[in-house]
């Protein structure tokens, strides 16, 4: 069932960046825990997926406008802000 | 009479409160006084703010003293789990990740406790982000079963059960995803309780595996217990999975001695330490004794429970957790460079190696080629799962297992092997992926490590859960058990 497992290829899906130590660990802990989950792949399922919900209807508000937090609130938890504006790395580059 | 108060239950506390002969603030002082001599040795708290505990203290009595108090709740400390939102407090999932936060608002539990007059408590400890069975993954500090120092309190609510055994506090929230409320609470000898998926509001609960987390009350009784899940179960229209106000109604309990009881057939025998079989099995003939009538059960399923669990759940993980990006809360990487180079650095310098290897797991068994047979089919043996449960409860009001196989194992000593400690939650993990209220509850000692068993229930029995737990509590001297520190 694990066949193709590559770790590098996952971390990158991820958004994780691994050690040398680190992608010979993950790898080896993953493969032995993919071993395990073979059971699943030798049992006799039912074909349907559906009544795995315990409440049988979703409760949907209606699409109306809530309480939210201020921008204030978010800026103040936020890891970098200016002028309350959360700041991140230049997205786009100057083409100037 | 001060320095005993920490030995007390919510509820004598409570009389005591409504009485007047106790304060909340002579409470919490005496509460503050133990946590200076107790909770280093322990470590189940990751932030308690004295200041702000007296000044609730302080507004509790002037509350009770106007007569204007709130109910069994008021002026009674209530520490949480550090996933849970209160506003104003650290929420930082004992993860490098979040350590900076300060939550700005409050999750639907506290919006309840607060109501209910309750004091909001301290941060406890837990396996980041919730995942994990011993509290070895938390990036803030170590917690010690208070039973013996050497050993693990269980997890992922570790902190919770810790705090409780070590009468640090007489109330805490869990959280259970596969069993971190019941399995630290049956290897600290306090009783904890998930309910039927939807009866408690997650809003403000941070997320981990979204269908299978429930928030529930943890306590040294089950008459404790239920005073604190009285207090949290109501709707709420901001979790789109909690019952409405119509849909929530308990099963009645009805005569715990005229309860039908299953055993699953072999559970008893899955690797389960003599001494935890014969705990057990003595409650077991303790309810037979009753008058319960107590029947085989087949659950030929239970088997996949731990591979579909760690597929469902390590899947739904990596897809919440990729809001962790260093963007609008949490650690941000100083690495300079472009979006994508900072939202890598930011997760692998803010998350803990667990959480790596399950976000790793989850994107796996989740990607292209490979969704179908991990994925899909562990949906479908979840489906299976939940039918044999359901069917089997049909049959029966309650069935009773071990909560964990073996007694508390020492710190380290499964460390390195992730696989090991997955087994940990072999009992408990069905009753999430079936939205089933569980309850565990002290029902001896393997040596000087408490022990406790396992009830499932049908959705919405919690009252028959705690029912036959107060029964059983009720003719044994396992309540309101503390470690001696």
């Amino acid at each position: 069932m694990a066949e193709g497992f590559d770790i590098d290829h996952l971390a990158k899906l991820a958004r994780l960046s691994l050690t040398a130590e680190e992608k010979a660990l993950y790898s080896a802990q993953l493969g032995q825990i993919l071993g395990h989950f073979q059971a699943l792949a030798d049992a006799d399922l039912p074909a349907t997926i559906d009544d795995a919900r315990v409440v049988d209807e979703a409760a949907l508000r209606s699409d109306e406008p809530g309480p939210v937090l201020g921008a204030e609130a978010v800026t103040r938890v936020a890891p970098a802000s200016r002028d309350g504006q959360i700041s991140v790395p230049r997205v786009v580059d100057d083409e100037s | 009479m001060a320095d005993a108060l920490h030995t007390l239950s919510a509820a004598e506390l409570g009389r005591r409160l409504a009485a007047g002969t106790l304060t909340s603030r002579t409470l919490c002082e005496a509460l503050l006084a133990r946590y200076q001599a107790v909770n280093d040795k322990v470590g189940a708290f990751t932030h308690l703010d004295q200041a702000d505990v007296l000044a609730q203290a302080d507004a509790s009595d002037a509350r009770r003293q106007a007569g204007q108090g709130r109910g069994p709740l008021e002026g009674i400390p209530v520490a949480i789990k550090d996933n849970i939102a209160v506003k104003g407090q650290p929420l930082t999932c004992s993860s490098k990740m979040l350590a900076p936060l300060v939550s700005p608002y409050d999750s639907h539990v506290a919006e309840r406790l607060r109501a209910a007059g309750a004091i909001l408590y301290g941060r406890l400890n837990m396996d980041e982000f919730a995942m994990g069975s011993s509290t070895e993954n938390s990036a803030l500090r170590k917690t010690f079963n208070p039973w013996d120092l050497a050993r693990i309190p269980g997890g992922s609510s570790g902190g919770s059960a810790a705090a409780l055994a070590a009468g640090l506090v007489p109330l805490s929230l869990g959280s259970d995803t596969g069993g971190s409320i019941r399995q630290p609470a049956s290897h600290c000898g306090v009783v904890g309780l998930k309910p039927t998926y939807g009866l408690i509001s997650r809003f403000g609960l941070v997320a981990f595996a979204s269908s299978l987390d429930q928030i529930g009350p943890m306590a040294r009784s089950v008459e404790d217990c239920e005073l604190l899940l009285n207090a949290l179960a109501s709707a709420d229209a901001r979790d789109m999975t909690c019952f409405g106000p119509s849909d929530r109604a308990l099963t009645p309990a009805g005569d715990p001695r005229k309860f039908r009881i299953g055993i699953p057939k072999g559970f008893l025998g899955k690797g389960v330490a003599p001494e935890v079989a014969a705990a057990v099995n003595a409650a077991v003939e303790f309810y037979r004794a009753q008058g319960c009538a107590i029947s085989e059960v087949e659950l030929p399923s239970a088997d996949l429970a731990v591979p579909t669990y760690y597929v469902v759940a390590t899947a739904e993980a990596s897809s919440n957790l990729g809001r962790y990006d260093g963007v609008r809360y949490g650690h941000r990487s100083s690495v300079a460079g472009t979006p994508v180079e900072m939202m890598t650095a930011s997760r692998s310098e803010g998350f803990g190696p667990e959480v790596k290897r399950r976000i790793l797991l989850g994107t796996f068994v989740l990607s292209a080629g490979y969704a179908d047979a991990y994925y899909v089919r562990a949906l479908r043996a979840r489906a299976k799962i939940r039918a044999e449960y359901l069917v089997a409860l049909a049959g029966v009001d309650v069935l009773l297992t071990p909560t964990v196989p073996t007694p508390a194992f020492k710190v380290g000593e499964k460390a390195s092997d992730p696989l090991q400690l997955y087994l940990e939650d072999i009992f408990t993990i069905p009753a999430n992926l079936a939205g089933l209220p569980a309850i565990s509850v002290p029902c001896g000692k393997s040596g000087h490590l408490p022990v406790g068993f396992h009830l499932v229930g049908a959705p919405l029995s919690e009252a028959k859960l705690l029912a036959a737990g107060r029964l059983f509590e009720a003719a044994h001297g396992y309540a309101h058990q503390q470690a001696a520190l």
